[in-house]
Order: structure tokens, then sequence, then C-alpha cells
């Protein structure tokens, strides 16, 4: 579905010095596959995101969405079409003044027919738990509220492929557990691509495959499992490892002999409680 | 010193279909000296709350007294005392504004008429602070950084402040966990230090747990609980659970590890009491 190819991005900073951000990176995301990016604080990750509907596009190397190359200006249309995003803040995208206009704003863009707007926007709302502020302003809901709502209007695009930038920051809990439900079940049901961005581990936990990026590159890669073992190189790379394995991690330094790949909670209860 | 908000009630857009009464009839008080969490479903008034306590929302009905001072006049010492209060606002973008890091530290300390070394040396302590390293960032926009690192710069322009009340909305909202730490330990050592209030609205029950002496649960406007949070967690799991909230991650693990058979004792509310009551549980040496 995307296909990344050494890809080099430099900033220009004001006083015109370069800022690399993205330093060659390579990357295959396969159809219907669930990947989460992890990395410090300027490690790349937005800047990775981005790339992937051509809303910047590399200052070396290739980017393909299903064999667009988001560099060819006349696929742009498109590619968005393919690939939704939903940003790190979302003052960002709210573009209309009610909620639900908003949501159907995306759409109507693309070409949704209006007999298939409503329920859809109804649906997205539904799904993210903010049917009761349809008819509210974007500007005026809260953090987490806006957040949703942006949330609601990528989902309302079935894109192929949504990527989500630090969705669940402002959210509390029940919200941000809603928030990854709803993605793994678009992915799992629609079989919707899905590129999710987060600096918490347990949200990365629910993915098929976890990138690991530092410095401006793909630092190690693999599954859940393979990359959350690695507790000591998450924590040189400003992360951590989910719960369970911080706490296992611990409980060996106590001497006790755990199994080397408790990455879950009920990983950790099955070897504590046998 | 303290903070008291008497009864206080705001509604947005009075006289507009947008209206919302986003608080009804807070009243608290805080303390120099207290590290307080504020937790509360999205959109229960958090937000609007923490903008109460340096009087930049003024109450429709109420009062806000700050220092002994009301807070909500227009005469110099409210403007000092409101001035005692650094805000981190929720989203940092809202507050950053000048063309370097640097510069956008500099601004507070600068307009308290410190001299240009003094200032210096207060960028530079901020910026450790926050962990932004001073060479490769002082020089750069403030608007052309990454999201975690604009809310760093956001968290050392408000420390450079040296505010008695340091006020942060969702401080640790798209920080990395290392920096999550960082921030922590560092906002926890000046709190020893300088003894000032620490005023911090989380979605991390676990943060809550970990750093606070205490805990406001705040919903639909109203403040629900206000207490020690090992005890509102205790006593109160059933309830924080129906209004959106939950608890510490730590401790449902530990009710898990409960569930499944495992002889813990005691409320488990981090990582350190988790470990040590499995050890306990299962007779290893808790090696510190
Ligand atoms: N507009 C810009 N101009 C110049 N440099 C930038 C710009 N945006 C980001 N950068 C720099 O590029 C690097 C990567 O930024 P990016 O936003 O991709 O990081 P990130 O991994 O998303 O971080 P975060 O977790 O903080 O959101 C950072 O060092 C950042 O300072
Ligand atoms: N400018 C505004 N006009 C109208 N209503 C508003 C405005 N700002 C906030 N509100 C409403 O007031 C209520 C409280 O908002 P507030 O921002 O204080 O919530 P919060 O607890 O901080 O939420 P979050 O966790 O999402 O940041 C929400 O229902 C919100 O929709
Ligand atoms: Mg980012
Ligand atoms: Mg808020």
């Amino acid at each position: 579905m995307i296909k990344i190819e050494n890809l080099k991005h430099y900033y220009k900073d004001i006083d015109g010095n370069e800022v690399k951000a993205l330093d060659g990176v390579s990357l295959s995301i396969a159809e219907g596959e669930f990947v989460a990016v992890i990395g410090a604080n300027g490690s790349g990750k937005s800047t990775l995101a981005r790339h992937l509907n051509g809303l910047l596009v590399p200052t070396e190397g290739k980017v393909t969405v299903n064999d667009m190359d988001t560099m060819d200006e006349d696929r742009t249309w498109d590619i968005r079409q393919s690939v939704g995003m939903v940003f790190q803040n979302p003052d960002n995208q709210i573009v209309a003044a009610i909620v639900e206009e908003d949501v159907a704003f995306g759409m109507e863009n693309i070409g949704v027919p209006s007999a298939e707007i409503r329920p859809r926007v109804d649906k997205a709302l539904a799904a993210v738990g903010m049917s009761d502020y349809a008819k509210h302003a974007p500007h005026l809901l809260s953090g987490g509220q806006k957040q949703r709502v942006a949330i609601a209007g990528i989902l309302g695009l079935e894109p192929k492929c949504i990527v989500l930038d630090e969705p669940t920051a402002m959210l509390d809990p029940q919200g941000r557990q809603e928030i990854v439900a709803t993605v793994k079940s678009l992915n799992k049901e629609k079989n919707i691509t899905i590129v999710y961005i987060t600096h918490y581990m347990e949200e990365a936990l629910q993915a098929d495959r976890v990138v690991v990026m530092g410095a401006g590159k793909i630092q190690f890669m693999g599954t859940p499992k393979e990359v959350f073992c690695r507790v000591e190189e998450l924590e040189k790379l400003g992360l951590e490892a989910p719960i369970a394995a911080k706490v296992a991690s611990e409980l060996r330094k106590c001497g006790a002999k755990l199994p080397k790949d408790i990455i879950t909670e009920e990983e950790l209860a099955k070897a504590l409680c046998q | 010193m303290s903070i008291e908000l008497k009864d206080v009630s705001y509604t947005y857009s009075k006289g507009t279909p947008f209206e919302r009464q986003a608080l009804n009839n807070v009243s608290v008080s805080i303390d120099k000296g207290e590290i307080v969490a504020i937790i509360g479903h999205t959109g229960s008034g958090k937000s609007t709350f923490v903008q109460h306590l340096n009087a930049l929302l003024k109450p429709d009905k109420g009062m806000i007294i700050i220092d002994e001072v009301d807070a909500t006049g227009k005469t110099s010492d409210a403007k000092a005392a409101r001035h005692r209060v650094g805000m981190v606002f929720q989203y940092p973008e809202h507050q950053l504004f000048a063309e370097t890091v640097e510069e956008d530290i500099a601004f507070g300390p600068r307009n308290k008429g410190f001299s240009e070394d003094e200032v210096a040396v207060q960028v530079k302590e901020a910026m450790r602070f926050v962990g932004l390293d001073y060479d490769t960032y002082a020089k750069r926009s403030p608007f052309q950084l990454s999201g975690g690192q604009m809310r760093r710069v956001a968290v050392a322009g408000v420390v450079a402040l040296n505010p008695d009340y340091l006020v942060l909305d969702e401080p640790s909202a798209g920080l990395d966990p290392a920096s999550r730490l960082r921030v922590f330990r560092e906002i926890l050592e000046l709190h020893k230090t300088r003894k000032i209030a620490i005023v911090i609205v989380t979605h991390s029950m676990d943060e809550a747990a970990e750093y606070a002496n205490r805990l406001l649960v705040i919903n639909k406007g109203q403040l629900l609980y206000d207490g020690k949070p090992e005890e509102i967690f205790k006593e109160h799991s059933a309830e924080l659970r129906q209004v959106g909230l939950d608890m510490p991650q730590v401790y449902n693990l530990g009710e898990k590890l409960k569930a499944n058979g495992l002889n813990l004792k005691g409320d488990i509310m981090n990582t350190k009491a988790l470990v040590k009551a499995i050890c306990q549980a299962k007779g290893w040496k808790n090696a510190k």
C-alpha cells in the first residue's frame, strides 16, 4: 500500500540551516496492516506521517501510495483520497462552524453522494462519542472533544489508510480506550490500513508491527513482542516498555525467573500465577 | 499564601446558541506548597477551572482571591497577584510568540527587570529544566519544532517566570516517556526548593497518584472529590469509572494479578509498590 525508500527530509530553520528530520527511512506498509510508530520528541514521526499523503515531499528518496509517487502533482488528489490524516493538534483541522458540517466537509470535498453523507456523519460522530455535540461549534469545544471531531471527520471519508498522529494525547482514559478500539475495529473489520503514532506504549501493543524511530532513522522494528522485550534499548531512545514488561524487568532484578518475552498484563499474570 | 476560588460559576458564550455553563459553584483553596492534580472527563471543565486560578477568565459569579487580594480587580495589587501564577496552556502553540526559542523564554525574566546576564542564566536553566539542548534549540523558531519540543518551550517560558503558583494544563501530553519523567522530576525538585504550589491537569491517573499530594476530581463543572489521591482512588473507583476516568494502570494490573490468585497485600498505586508486593507474595528478595 505504502512504500518508502531511503526517505530524507531536511527542513530549513530561520537562519537557513538544514535540520535533518528524516535521514534515510525505508519502510513498506502492506494493505490492512496496523503499524504503530514510536520515538522520542523530534525523532521525525510527524515528518514521516506528513509524507504519507503528500503534505510533505521528500528532499531525497521516494514515497509511493498504491504505486502513485507523492511527487507527482497529478496524483495528489488520489493520494489524499486514499490516505486520511488526523493531526497532532486538532485546531489545525477544524474548518466549519458546526460540528456536523465539519465532519461532512471532507466528504463533500471528495464527492461522497449527498444521500450518503448524513448517515456517515452520524455514524462517525457516534463512533467517537460526540453525537450530542453535532450542532455545536467545534472551535468552542474542549481539547479532547475537538480531537474526537477531527477523528470523526476522517472516519467519515472511509479512506483506505488512516494516519493518526498522537490522536489520544488529550483524551481521558475512557476516551483513549474508545479511540483505540475504534481504530482497531476499522482495521480488523474494514481492512483499513492504520499508521498510528503514539507516546503510549500500551497503545502500540495493539498494532501488528511497531516501528521505533530515533534521530530521523528507524532504529528497529518488529512485532510488539520483538520490540518491547528490548527494554533497555527503548529507554536509551527516550521510550519505555509497557507496564507489564517494566514490572517483569524489575522482578527479574529481584531474582525472579520469568520468561523473557512478557509484554502484556495477561502474560505477566500467567507467568506469576501458574 | 493561597489561591481561593469562592462559589465560582462560569458560562461560555452567554446569550448565544452555544451558551454553556462550564463551572458551577466551585469553591476551593490551594495553598502554597501543595501539589494538586486535577482529573476529569473530556469537557468536564478542567481548563476552564485552571484559567480561573490566575483570573484569566473572570467568573460570572463568585470570587478569586490570590494571596488575599481580589484578583479580578484592576488595581496594581491585583495585577501583581495574577502575575504570581504561571500558566502553561493545554495547547502550547497558543502561548509561543517570539522569533527564537531563546527570546520566547527570555520574555518573562526580561519583563521583570533582570539584567541581560541574569536573563541568559535563567533561559539556560529553564531549557535544562525541560531537557532542550541550548546550542541546538536556542536560535530556532519556536514554531518550527516538533509537537513535544514546542510544549517544552512553553513549559520553559513559564518556569522562567519564577511563579509562586505553577499551573500546567496537561503538561505531559505529547511528551515522550523520558521527557515526561524528566519534567515531573524537575517539577518536584522545584517544588521542594522553592516551596511553590503546583497545579497539574492530567489525563494520566498514574501521574496523579504518583506525584500529587492532593487530587481534585471535576465532573460536569463541579468539584466531585477533593482529597488525597490514594484515598480517592481507593474509595471511589466505581464512581471514577462512571465519570469517564479510571484507576491508575498499576492498580488495575495489581487487581488483575489478585484476580488470578496472587496474594498481594495493600492498595497498590505505583510500580515500586507493585514490585514490592509481588516479591513479598512470591518470597523473592526485593533488591533495591
Ligand atoms: N517546520 C519545521 N522547520 C524546521 N524544523 C522542523 C520543522 N518541523 C519539525 N522540525 C524539526 O524536525 C525534527 C523532527 O520533527 P517531527 O515533528 O517530525 O518530530 P516528532 O517525532 O513528530 O516529535 P514529537 O514527538 O515531539 O511530535 C525535529 O528536530 C524538529 O525540530
Ligand atoms: N469558548 C467556549 N465557548 C463555549 N463553550 C466552551 C468554550 N470553551 C469550552 N467550552 C465548553 O465548556 C466545557 C468545559 O471545557 P474545558 O475546556 O474546561 O474542558 P476540559 O475539562 O479542559 O476538557 P479536555 O480534557 O477535553 O481539555 C466543555 O463542554 C466545552 O465544550
Ligand atoms: Mg510529532
Ligand atoms: Mg482542557
